[in-house]
């Protein structure tokens, strides 16, 4: 066809032209030129104290350590654990101890009477004016 | 020279484009490698070679910064020349408002612009087809430069323009008529 001649005879060629050096020049500049990107950056790495490393570790073993003593706690509440009168020998022969018990329980009661006295005698207290009290009351 | 960057297996820089590590070097060698396809292809459609300038840097720096967005789903030619075309299109639309000018006014623009550039080798014969060629609508333009000039595809030049393949050849010969019409009526 004739079009094609026309074509065909002109060629590929567009008739035009660059600068000398134009497309390396180009291509250095434009690669010098290119912005950085967001995702290029590093990533920032916030520096930890050694307190910020440890903490976790420490709750966790504080809240262990609550656990274990939560457990203690009920296990020593049982009827047959260590704080029952009964199981512990030291308690038992200390009741049994007569000597024991007049030192501390039935001395304790007597001091405590004393204490009574001394309190009403304190307050002008008059023992004639109860006995005049108790006669007429019989 | 779209034919010559096509043969490149871009495989492997596709690849590179895609690991955050080695995208920057990767684009390098794509901006060596398409450089002057994509000049070649604006500066058709522009005439100017300072304009022609100026959209290949604003094409590359688009692709640089929709880097993240390229899949590798189409090939790395055709994205390209893509965002080239887009570019040397919204270029032509911005300059037809700016100076006013009708679709008939810009072909005689277009041609004063071939008359006046200095950066041609002075064959009358390859200058009177760049004028046949500025005389053609704007789609038929296209189609003409890369079917002719860049020797691609019809399937590729479809990826391109989003055109199918039946409706390019028909405007690839239309263009072709006119331009034989062009000579005969300025021999």
């Amino acid at each position: 066809m004739k079009e094609n001649d026309i074509l065909s005879k002109i060629g590929r060629n567009d008739g035009t032209t660059v600068p000398d050096g134009y497309f390396d020049d180009f291509a250095t500049r434009m690669i010098a030129s290119l912005p950085q990107q967001e995702w290029e950056r590093e990533p920032v790495v916030l520096h930890r104290s050694v307190w910020q490393k440890i903490r976790p570790y420490i709750y966790l073993a504080a809240m262990f350590m609550g656990v274990w003593c939560m457990m203690k706690m009920v296990d020593l509440m049982r009827p047959d654990s260590g704080l029952s009168i009964d199981s512990n020998p030291l308690l038992t022969a200390a009741i049994n101890n007569d000597e024991f018990i007049n030192d501390y329980f039935l001395n304790e009661t007597e001091v405590n009477d004393y204490q009574l006295i001394d309190d009403l005698y304190m307050t002008d207290f008059d023992p004639g004016e109860t006995n005049e009290i108790e006669q007429q009351t019989l | 020279m779209a034919e010559e960057t096509s043969k490149y297996d871009d495989r492997d820089l596709v690849a590179r484009l895609r690991n955050p590590s080695t995208c920057r070097d990767a684009f390098g060698e794509v901006i060596r490698l398409y450089t002057e396809p994509l000049y070649r292809q604006i500066r058709r459609m522009v005439v100017s070679h300072d304009d022609a300038n100026d959209l290949l840097q604003n094409t590359f720096l688009k692709a640089w910064q929709s880097i993240e967005n390229f899949r590798g789903e189409a090939k790395l030619s055709t994205w390209l020349h893509k965002i080239a075309i887009n570019e040397s299109v919204s270029f032509l639309e911005r300059e037809r408002k700016r100076l006013n000018l009708s679709i008939d006014d810009e072909e005689s623009h277009l041609i004063n612009q071939i008359e006046a550039d200095t950066y041609v080798d002075g064959d009358a014969l390859a200058r009177k087809l760049r004028e046949a060629i500025a005389s053609l609508p704007e789609k038929q333009r296209l189609v003409f430069n890369m079917r002719f000039y860049d020797e691609m595809k019809y399937e590729q030049i479809s990826e391109i323009l989003g055109t199918s393949v039946g409706a390019l050849k028909a405007s690839y010969h239309l263009a072709a008529k006119k331009i034989q019409q062009y000579f005969d009526e300025h021999d």
